[in-house]
């Protein structure tokens, strides 16, 4: 198994990051009323949530979110933007395991006139927060334009289509093809965005040999132009142009990203543009922004074993012994752990065994 | 190094023939052994033996970095996996059968014996039709039998077994093969390898069916 720095070190260097971009802190109370999770359950990436009456009969909800609380309850500027990050707990059921669980989440967004240069920044700031984890990362990069114009181009099978999009399945596409008599070029189209993949210069010119219709080219010309000012700040080998990013259409409209790390097995990071969720909600403007899912890889930090300076071994008959010993150290500043045998999880400079009065090096 | 998750079996035992053809042997490899690790010492392959729903589990979760698995076990519990090729191997079909001569009666909610319960809710849900699942582990075919189903969602692959006991099918749900299946990070990480592995593999099966 690899191993990355501490989650606190992480924490705190990735806080500085957005901080030293202007970034400023959200924090969210950790309730919503649980209807704002109800109305919008597919912008979440688990669908059950922790509901709990509140004093006032409300049904409330334990947050499995931030996104959707800080578009709730802030208003995205007309003329300008607003950027935040955030660094909370949320909860939601695991990936693994069928359970609910505490997870870190770490996340920026932009609200308001989004334009190129807050995507740009956006992209490149998710390639900064990945290499804070890790240098061995890369960024999947999509537009929501290009695989819906892709989809719409064959007017019927929308949702298994874009299932077989997203699993990279060519051959239960072609099972369709066959049953719905699509035509040709339609057909080819697919398979080819099905295997774009790699670097973003020549995964584009694939792209681009594949539009169908303007949607699909507005979306590749974004694209295109969000990549090229990657490539000159230095980011063109982590971006991997991948059309089966998969994130909901109902929310999401423009690029999208997905973050992995060599040696972790799921995505780390998503995000994307979802000015429908802010229409949604009835507010104004757009909005583009990212999660990183640090509770995910909690496994894979580094834990440091902790020592303290003595440890004070005591049986029945020489508990007082050993707290007044312990004491005694405390009072000279030296930590101390009281036990009745040595702990496993523990390392201690020197051992003192009250038992028998002996005192040695560990 | 590429990690290949293989189900137990014949199936397995088939793609790994398969796999030897185009240059992924194993000369740790033992047909006999109980061991469910085997390691190339080339350092080139790595080969997990696992049951065949669990190889889902274990490439999904990256302990593998590709796999074989049934679309029926894909089907069932929707991994978050990239799938890569039709093996075109282990053909059969999802099936829904019944005693012989059963009428269906909408207004009661119809009882379905299977393994499959997702699978089964996802074909009634997309018909409007009310279900009650009964979740069985093995001999699917007896529930309609002893009457504690109406119907039974399984797979089907010559039929004997519900000829033997006077079942037949009444629709079918989907075609199932083996595919070949691929961790998300994986492909990324490994893209050359898995992609090279996968072109191999399609290359091997249709010359194979071919001939």
């Amino acid at each position: 198994m690899k191993y990355f720095k501490r989650e606190e070190n992480i924490t705190e260097e990735l806080i500085s990051l957005y901080e030293s971009r202007g970034y400023t802190r959200y924090k969210p109370g950790c309730f919503e009323e649980y209807s704002l999770y109800q109305e919008n359950k597919s912008f979440l990436i688990g669908k059950n949530v922790i509901t709990f009456s509140g004093l006032g009969g409300k049904l409330l909800a334990m947050r499995p979110d931030v996104t959707l609380s800080l578009i709730r309850h802030t208003e995205p500027p007309k003329e300008t933007v607003d950027k935040y990050y955030y660094n909370e707990k949320v909860y939601r059921q695991t990936a693994v395991g069928n359970e609910f669980k505490e997870i870190s989440q770490t996340g920026v967004e932009i609200t308001g006139l989004i334009d190129k240069a807050c995507e740009v920044e956006l992209a490149s700031l998710i390639c900064d927060t990945l290499s804070i984890v890790s240098d061995q990362y890369i960024l999947d990069i999509s537009h929501m334009g290009f695989t819906e114009g892709l989809i719409a181009a064959f007017g019927k099978c929308g949702d298994v289509i874009y299932d077989c999009l997203r699993r990279k399945d060519v051959h239960d596409f072609a099972v369709i093809a066959d049953r719905e008599g699509f035509d040709e070029k339609l057909c080819g189209a697919f398979c080819a965005a099905v295997n774009v993949n790699g670097n973003a210069a020549e995964a584009l010119d694939k792209a681009r040999s594949i539009v169908l219709n303007d949607e699909m080219q507005k979306a590749v010309d974004e694209l295109s132009a969000v990549c090229d000012s990657l490539s000159k700040a230095g980011y063109l080998e982590k971006l991997n142009v991948n059309f089966s990013v998969a994130n909901n259409a109902d929310y999401y409209n423009g690029i999208i990203f997905n973050g992995y790390i060599d040696g972790v097995p799921q995505r780390v990071l998503s995000g994307g543009r979802y000015d429908k969720l802010l229409k949604k909600l009835g507010k104004y403007g757009g909005a583009i922004g990212f999660a990183l899912y640090l509770g995910e890889i909690d496994r894979y930090f580094k834990k440091d074993r902790q020592t303290v300076d003595y440890l004070v071994l005591y049986d029945d008959n020489t508990q007082d012994k050993a707290i007044d010993r312990a004491f005694e150290l405390k009072k000279r500043g030296i930590s101390v752990r009281l036990a009745r045998k040595k702990p496993e999880d523990i390392d201690c400079k020197q051992i003192i065994n009250c038992a028998d009065g002996e005192v040695k090096n560990d | 190094m590429i990690n290949i998750a293989l189900p137990k079996g014949r199936l397995g035992e088939r793609v790994y023939k398969l796999l030897c053809a185009i240059g992924y042997g194993c000369d740790d490899y033992d047909e006999n052994s109980r061991k469910l690790i085997f390691a190339d010492t080339k350092g080139e392959v790595n080969y997990f033996w696992v049951k065949p729903s669990d190889v889902a589990v274990y490439v999904e979760l990256g302990a593998a970095d590709v796999g074989v698995a049934g679309k029926d076990i894909l089907d069932e519990y929707e991994p978050d996996i990239y799938e890569l090729a039709d093996l075109r191997l282990g053909k059969c079909r999802m099936c829904v059968a019944a005693k012989r001569g059963w009428r269906d009666d909408a207004g009661v909610p119809l009882r379905v014996a299977t393994k499959f319960p997702h699978t089964a809710e996802k074909y009634y849900a997309e018909m409007g039709r009310d279900i009650e699942i009964i979740k069985l582990n093995g001999s699917i075919e007896l529930a309609p039998v002893l009457g504690i189903s109406d119907v039974i969602v399984d797979i089907v692959e010559t039929g004997t077994t519900l000829k033997e006991n006077d079942l037949c099918v009444y629709a079918q749900i989907s075609d199932i093969s083996a595919r070949l299946i691929a961790n998300k990070s994986a492909y990324k990480f490994k893209y050359g390898q898995i992609s090279s592995l996968c072109e191999k593999l399609k290359g091997v099966i249709d010359s194979d069916k071919n001939n």
